[in-house]
């Protein structure tokens, strides 16, 4: 079932997708979240704008008045160092803070912290401008190098981690895939094996155990249910057989008596025809359901069917046939030796039904023949007659209206015979094919298509 | 071909359905069998093989008191005549069950009395063949016993493929034989590529039995079937 494949992709892709969005999600939403404070600590008043202001607005001799004003606000002080390390000017320095500085200090600051105050400098070209921030207002990475390599990698290596991601990430789709698939395709096939009505077992481990469970259960519901039908169909078959024996007996005995009157032993000769009909009919029943629900099992063996259908017309030819109706057996070229592995008794019984059909629908006679072919490997038994035919209308029901066993339309004609859907279930138990022919000569031609397994000996 | 000596063969019939025993016993008395038993159980029907020493058995497979295949073994203990199953029973398994047990057939009802009587015929022949009178033929008269062809005052004998051949046909009564069917009857199980070697002891049966051999009356071929043997009334 391709379908089921098509819908496991798409729930693991959508699976996959979600996982990007939330990615995207999540940094769009840190960005929004932090997008004041960003703006705000690494906006106007910045460490790079600050300095940029206050080195424009300020010499060795001092910082103007309006750029006092704007580091008062921000809460930022500022000192100014010549180039021997004596503080020149200092606008709003705390308390406590040296007025020279050595090379040391000057170095260990310009990266760091003075007396905790995270402090920012500018060159310029009298001194040294040195901006402080309030404590705990900014933080500094002291160790704030990258070796040249490492910043040539990066690039490279975060190309490569996303592709391994990418890779992973498939690997992933595809691994859970197959284990999804491998563990739910038993349950597949058994859901179409029950479609097709066919008994099934399902054995599962671990968490689909429980399904595997529900399959089977319903399996043998099923299967109850159609057995039942099937020995229903058995059981009434049975019964009817005695009481049918003594009928036809007893028919043909009045039939055959020569001290009743002519119309009572005619009369006798319909009940017995009809009890033969009944008869019939009631095989054929049972076969059918025996057959659709696979409770009877083919007894296959190598037949030759050439032996087969000159059985099949001696019989017939023995039993006594009307002279209007003639039977011919034709085995063509090449068929003569060949052998199908099949239940003799059903293919004869197909055989029989075809041919009891032309006789049926043909009561003014016809000449029919039985023919066995062969081509492609094929192995074509046909059964043809030159009699009435099928009217269009027969033809097209025959194609398209299912037969009353297959359907559950209370509306169609009951009036069918089982013949024809009997000879097709046999056939298709042996793997084989039913068509049904008007040759332009008239007449129908029924062919059996069988496809030969076996190779002449 | 005459049956008349079969007639005096005893038949035991078991039969849960006494209508269906009445019936059947009508059908073998009209055709002239003399000494019928018919019982309904399983009990019975061993006390009738003891006592009666039938010479056919004709069981049902259900019985009130057991099946028809027990009661089989049981008279295979005790007898080893002729058993024909009768049964309303016609799944395949069935029937090998009754044949593959020893059974010498099995009809499935309904059947037609003419149709019974045939297998009855049939299977008392196969089994007292011994007793099988002169056949006789429009140009001959064939000796089974000693395995002769008697004709225009001559006796001819008969090889053992064509006593086979002869026996086979005369056995069914004028019905087509296929060829295959007697193939098999002279050379065993796997009969294939012996139809020209029946061709050839056909024509010498036909040299021994017929007036005219190149027109035959007698054994006639059914083109693209058999054979069958026409006897004279």
């Amino acid at each position: 079932m391709k379908s089921f494949g098509k819908y496991i992709s798409r729930h693991l892709l959508t699976f996959a997708s979600v996982i990007i969005a939330l990615v995207i999600l999540n940094v769009l939403t840190f960005g929004i979240t932090f997008y004041k404070i960003i703006a705000k600590d690494y906006g106007e008043a910045s460490p790079q704008n600050m300095l940029e202001t206050a080195s424009e607005a300020s010499s060795a001799d001092g910082i103007t008045e309006d750029a006092r004003h704007i580091l008062e606000a921000n809460h930022i002080w500022a000192m100014y160092l010549d180039i021997d390390g004596n503080c020149v000017w200092t606008a709003g320095t705390p308390a406590g803070l040296p007025n020279h500085y050595s090379l040391q200090d000057v170095a260990l600051f310009s990266r760091g912290y003075l007396n905790d105050y995270p402090v920012f400098v500018r060159n310029t070209d009298d001194g040294l401008l040195v901006l402080g921030y309030p404590k705990d207002s900014y933080t500094k990475l002291t160790g704030n190098y990258l070796s040249v390599r490492t910043v040539r990698t990066l690039p490279v290596y975060i190309t490569a981690v996303l592709a391994a991601d990418i890779l992973l990430l498939f690997a992933l789709y595809y691994v859970s895939k197959r284990k999804i698939m491998r563990n739910t395709d038993p349950i597949i096939e058994s859901i179409e094996a029950l479609s097709d009505e066919k008994p099934v077992h399902l054995k599962l481990n671990g968490d689909l155990a429980e399904v595997a469970d529900s399959i089977n259960r319903a399996s043998r519901v099923l299967n109850r249910q159609n057995e039942a039908r099937a020995n229903w169909i058995s059981g009434v078959s049975h019964d009817i057989r005695t009481p049918l024996s003594m009928i036809m007996g007893y028919a043909a005995k009045i039939e055959d008596n020569i001290e009743a009157g002519q119309p009572i032993r005619e009369q006798a000769g319909i009940i017995r025809r009809q009890s033969v009909r009944i008869r019939e009919l009631v095989q054929d029943l049972n076969l059918v359901s025996q057959l659709e629900y696979e409770m009877q099992p083919l007894h296959r063996e190598r037949v030759r069917l050439s032996a087969l259908l000159r059985s099949y017309v001696a019989d017939l030819l023995n039993g006594g046939l009307e002279d209007r109706t003639s039977v011919e057996l034709l085995i063509g070229p090449g068929t003569e030796e060949a052998v199908m592995e099949c239940d003799a008794r059903l293919i004869t019984r197909a055989v029989g039904n075809l041919v009891q059909n032309s006789i049926h629908h043909n009561p003014s006679g016809c000449n029919i023949t039985l023919a066995l072919l062969q081509s492609d490997g094929d192995l074509t038994v046909s059964v043809r007659d030159n009699g009435v035919g099928l009217t269009l209308q027969k033809q097209k029901e025959l194609a398209e209206t299912p037969h009353y066993m297959e359907s559950t339309d209370e509306r169609l004609n009951l009036r069918h015979g089982l013949g024809l859907l009997l000879v097709r279930r046999i056939t298709e138990a042996h793997g084989g094919s039913m068509h049904i022919e008007n040759p332009p000569e008239g007449g129908v031609c029924v062919s059996l298509t069988f496809r030969q397994t076996i190779r002449p000996h | 071909m005459d049956n008349s000596f079969l007639h005096s063969k005893k038949i035991l019939l078991v039969d849960d359905e006494p209508d269906l025993l009445n019936m059947v016993s009508a059908i073998l008395k009209d055709d002239g069998f003399q000494d019928i038993t018919a019982v309904s159980t399983v009990r019975e029907g061993l006390a009738a093989v003891r006592c009666g020493r039938p010479d056919l058995a004709v069981l049902d497979v259900m019985l009130p008191d057991g099946d028809g295949f027990a009661l089989y073994r049981q008279i295979r203990n005790v007898s080893d005549m002729p058993v024909i199953f009768l049964t309303a029973r016609d799944e395949a398994s069935d029937k090998l069950a009754g044949l593959g047990l020893g059974a010498d057939d099995y009809i499935v009802k309904p059947f037609m009395p003419q149709e019974f009587l045939l297998r009855v015929y049939a299977v008392l022949r196969r089994c007292f063949k011994d007793e099988a009178p002169l056949l006789k033929l429009d140009a001959c008269t064939v000796d089974f016993s000693r395995a002769e062809v008697i004709k225009d005052g001559v006796t001819i004998p008969l090889t053992a493929k064509e006593y086979a051949l002869l026996e086979t046909l005369a056995r069914n009564g004028g019905r087509i034989i296929t060829t295959d069917a007697l193939c098999e009857a002279l050379w065993g199980d796997n009969p294939f590529g012996y139809e020209n070697s029946l061709n050839a002891h056909v024509r010498r049966v036909r040299e021994k039995i017929e007036a005219d051999p190149s027109r035959p009356v007698s054994l006639i071929t059914v083109k693209g079937l058999g054979y069958k043997l026409k006897t004279r009334t």
